[in-house]
């Protein structure tokens, strides 16, 4: 029998009547991403337009080329290129070297023998997450300068040069990588950790039955369990790879290293922030975020094609 | 369309005059009938010691006088010294500027302008002239139209005046000097040797701490920190013309030879003789400072007072706490031109450029404080202070200053964060003032700042002032070009001796390609036009 218009009617009054509460809660999320995340893009607006300081962005005028001269100058930006080469390359780098990072120090966590020294070891490795990252910045000029450095002076002291490990571009790459993983390694092994916590103990007997010794176990029984979630990780990190810190480079970088520290988001801060080119810089974002979402997208389709689950 | 846009034009002129005429009409005696409401940027220096940039002892003498004088209440707003721009884009872009703001560069406030966020003084000048005597008086026709533009004839700011005008000084350790038994250098090789002798005798010198020893010291800012050095080497020949197309950069990187200053400081560095870590190191850090203080340093270049600034806090007072009585930075005079000519590069007598942004809804009441601040009194007041607390006057009836702690210490040098329209101490009588330039540093010998307040200026060649209307390429390229010719710089100066030319060829031609060129040539052509 087809419900009839005023069945359904009770029915959804009903069933609003049951559920309401939820439905209010949920309002104020909602209400958060309206307000916070979908009204503010309506700015984006203002890639297409000449900026005014004193205009709101729905009165300023359309700029040239039909609206799209910012993104024109942007790509004829040498500056911009160098930003966007920079960005690629640093995220790039940052993956493959600290990707792989946390899941090693979690299957090492993992096998320690000695709960309390390894619930130690987790927090003082995660300690360093909580650092911002101009204290960072401030510590690696103590420690990496290369005449007031502490390991510079050790180093002259036992009478070797001095590295360049902030003063030349590539060693300075090394220092950004390398204060990365020191920096994030111990806070991301706790998603790690807890996804090490739910393999099926049984799994670990029957293999110790069968004889298999530690390398065995790791690689038949622990990598495989974890690897949904470092799949899941993997997509959400490809997401980002266009995407850039801006205090990380920015504190870390120094006139003689432009030439790699320079990402798009200090294009960004210099161009528009401080050359007051929002146009031009809003155009800059926007093409960002968009190649960010095609990675998302990328990656997710390539998970789900290798039978993963993805992220949705 | 165009009959529209002049008959608002005309509606809006008419409603001008009117709102204007009825703000004189509420003045009475130079007081408004109503208490009018107006705020002003104040740099903050943070610097140790210091009180509230926004809310002390000399603030409230500004904040009492223009509400007794003009009925006027007068709020601070502190800007941070080192990241201004920044700031004050920020609160034009969000509406909250002060109503009274101060900058440096010309071409941020023309950026403003054309997006219309500055308000063009020049029909206001016009009207209220009369009411603005001290201004006049102080600045005259000279700096207020000083950056007219001659077509359109808009005043987008007012240049404060330059009143000792001076740049930079070359110091050394007096002190080594002596221990080494060498003559203040005279010349570029005397220079060099000098800092040789240093580097070769850091044992001696600085005793335990001789792998300290820091012959020469520069910063980030390299233009602006070997300005003597790098100046030597522009061609005595240099025509007005050149002086203005090329003179976008204040710290002259494009002027013709140059390049062959930065090569010699290039090669100091690859001898040893410059402080490596100087890139490292942004605005405002201490580092170098503290170096300094503590002895390690034995030359320099920087701002003609840099080391007496401050007082209790600064470098001079310091070193002699730290090192010793006979430790002292004294200025030298050691860089030749071609011509055999120690010439100076100066700027024209202006200095801070003030403008009200337009969101000043109190354009008359505005005005009217920067007159109260050039009144004579009121400046020099602010000046020097109190007697007895910031200043004494000696039997000539100069005026020397005091060290000062507490909440009537001055945040900057003879206040010149309060007295926008003026830099540099004028207390109405030139031999008056000269005098007493000598004794404004509190706790310095005379004897130092005599020879820094001679050398800084000595055989200079001042800007002249160029009015061919706005520079369309300079328009928002500030910031990113100084940033540019700042990496540039420390990277040649960093570069193996082989590889200086590669090095400086790289990083200026992405200079002039990244807007350098445009701005070269426009500036020529308009020039041309002009003149």
């Amino acid at each position: 029998m087809e419900k009839t218009w005023a069945d359904r009617r009770r029915s959804m009054a009903n069933y609003i009547r049951k559920y309401w509460s939820l439905y209010l809660m949920l309002s104020i999320p909602l209400a958060y991403f309206i307000i916070f995340r979908y009204i503010p893009m309506t700015y984006i607006q203002i890639a297409f337009k000449r900026y005014s300081i004193i205009q709101s962005p729905w009165e300023m005028p359309w700029a040239a080329n039909n609206g799209f001269e910012y993104f024109l100058r942007a790509f004829r930006n040498l500056d911009f290129l160098y930003a966007l080469r920079n960005t690629l390359m640093l995220n790039f780098l940052d993956l493959l070297a600290g990707f792989p990072a946390p899941i090693i120090l979690a299957l090492l966590l993992n096998e320690l023998a000695f709960p309390r020294f390894k619930r130690i070891t987790q927090s003082v490795a995660y300690m360093p997450h909580f650092l911002s990252w101009i204290i960072i910045a401030g510590m690696a000029k103590q420690l990496f300068a290369p005449t007031s450095g502490l390991i510079n002076i050790a180093l002259n002291r036992m009478g070797f040069d001095s590295i360049p490990f902030l003063n030349d571009p590539a060693h300075w790459v090394g220092t950004y990588l390398f204060l990365g993983i020191w920096r994030n390694v111990g806070w991301n092994t706790i998603i790690y950790l807890a996804a090490l916590t739910s393999i099926n103990p049984e799994l670990y007997e029957a293999s110790a039955i069968d004889g298999a010794g530690r390398m065995q176990n790791i690689r038949y029984i622990t990598l495989p369990s974890l690897r949904p979630t470092i799949i899941t990780l993997l997509i959400l990190n490809l997401g980002h790879i266009l995407s850039s810190e801006f205090d990380r480079p920015f504190a870390l970088s120094n006139p003689l290293v432009n030439s790699v520290s320079n990402v798009i988001s200090i294009f960004v801060y210099r161009y528009g922030i401080r050359g007051l080119q929002f146009s031009l810089t809003t155009a800059v974002g926007l093409f960002q975020s968009v190649i960010c979402v095609i990675f998302l997208f990328a990656a997710n389709a390539l998970a789900k094609r290798f039978g993963e689950r993805g992220i949705w | 369309m165009h009959k529209k846009r002049l008959v608002a034009l005309g509606f809006t002129l008419v409603l001008l005059l009117a709102f204007s005429s009825l703000a004189a009409a509420e003045l009475v005696d130079g007081r408004f009938t109503t208490t009018r409401k107006i705020t002003v940027e104040v740099y903050d220096r943070s610097n140790p010691g210091g009180s509230t940039p926004e809310d002390n002892f000399f603030t409230d003498f500004i904040k009492e006088g223009m509400l007794r004088d003009h009925n006027v209440e007068v709020e601070f707003v502190a800007v941070p010294r080192w990241t201004e721009d920044q700031v004050i884009n920020n609160l034009l872009a969000a509406g909250d500027a002060p109503d009274i703001c101060v900058t440096y560069s010309f071409p941020t406030i023309q950026t403003y302008a054309n997006m219309g966020g500055v308000i063009n003084l020049d029909p206001y000048l016009t009207e209220y002239k009369e009411l603005l005597p001290d201004l006049w008086d102080l600045l005259g026709d000279t700096n207020i139209y000083w950056s007219q533009d001659p077509d359109t004839g808009s005043v987008w700011a007012i240049e404060a005046i330059l009143f000792q005008n001076k740049r930079i000084n070359t110091f050394v350790r007096e002190d080594w000097l002596n221990k080494l038994g060498l003559d203040k250098p005279t010349t570029l090789e005397e220079f060099e040797d000098m800092l040789r002798a240093f580097r070769d005798n850091a044992q001696l010198l600085l005793g335990e701490d001789a792998d300290k020893m820091i012959p020469y010291s520069t910063s980030f800012d390299v233009g602006w920190r070997n300005d003597h050095l790098f100046t030597a080497f522009v061609p005595e020949e240099l025509s007005d013309r050149e002086m203005y197309v090329f003179g976008f950069d204040d710290r002259r990187l494009l002027y013709p030879g140059y390049k062959e200053g930065v090569r010699r400081l290039n090669q100091w560095y690859n001898e040893g003789l410059v402080w490596k870590d100087f890139p490292l190191y942004g605005a405002g850090d201490t580092t170098e400072d503290n170096m300094m203080k503590a002895g390690y340093v034995g030359a320099f270049m920087h701002n003609w007072d840099y080391p007496y600034r401050d007082g209790q806090e600064g470098i001079h007072a310091n070193l002699q706490k730290l090192v010793g009585p006979e430790a002292a930075f004294i200025a030298v005079e050691s860089f030749k031109n071609d011509a055999g000519i120690y010439r100076k590069y100066l700027s024209a007598p202006i200095d801070r450029k003030v403008f009200f942004p337009s969101t000043n809804t109190e354009p008359l009441a505005s005005l009217l404080y920067l007159n109260w601040l050039s009144k004579l009194e009121n400046r020099r007041f602010l000046q020097i202070g109190e007697e007895g607390v910031n200043h004494i006057v000696t039997e000539t009836g100069a005026i020397q200053s005091l060290p000062v702690t507490g909440e009537k210490i001055m945040n900057s040098p003879q206040n010149i964060d309060y007295t926008i329209v003026i830099n540099g101490l004028d207390l109405g009588d030139d031999s008056l003032t000269s005098k007493s330039i000598g004794l404004n540093y509190a706790g310095v010998d005379p004897r130092f700042i005599e020879p820094a307040y001679i050398i800084t200026s000595n055989e200079a060649r001042y800007g002249k002032n160029v009015q061919v209307g706005e520079i369309r390429a300079e328009e928002g390229m500030g910031t990113v070009l100084s940033e540019k010719r700042n990496n540039l710089l420390a990277q040649a100066v960093v570069a193996k001796v082989e590889d200086f030319d590669e090095v400086w060829e790289r990083g200026f031609t992405d200079y002039l390609r990244s807007g350098g060129q445009a701005i070269i040539d426009e500036r020529a052509q308009k020039y041309d036009e002009k003149y």
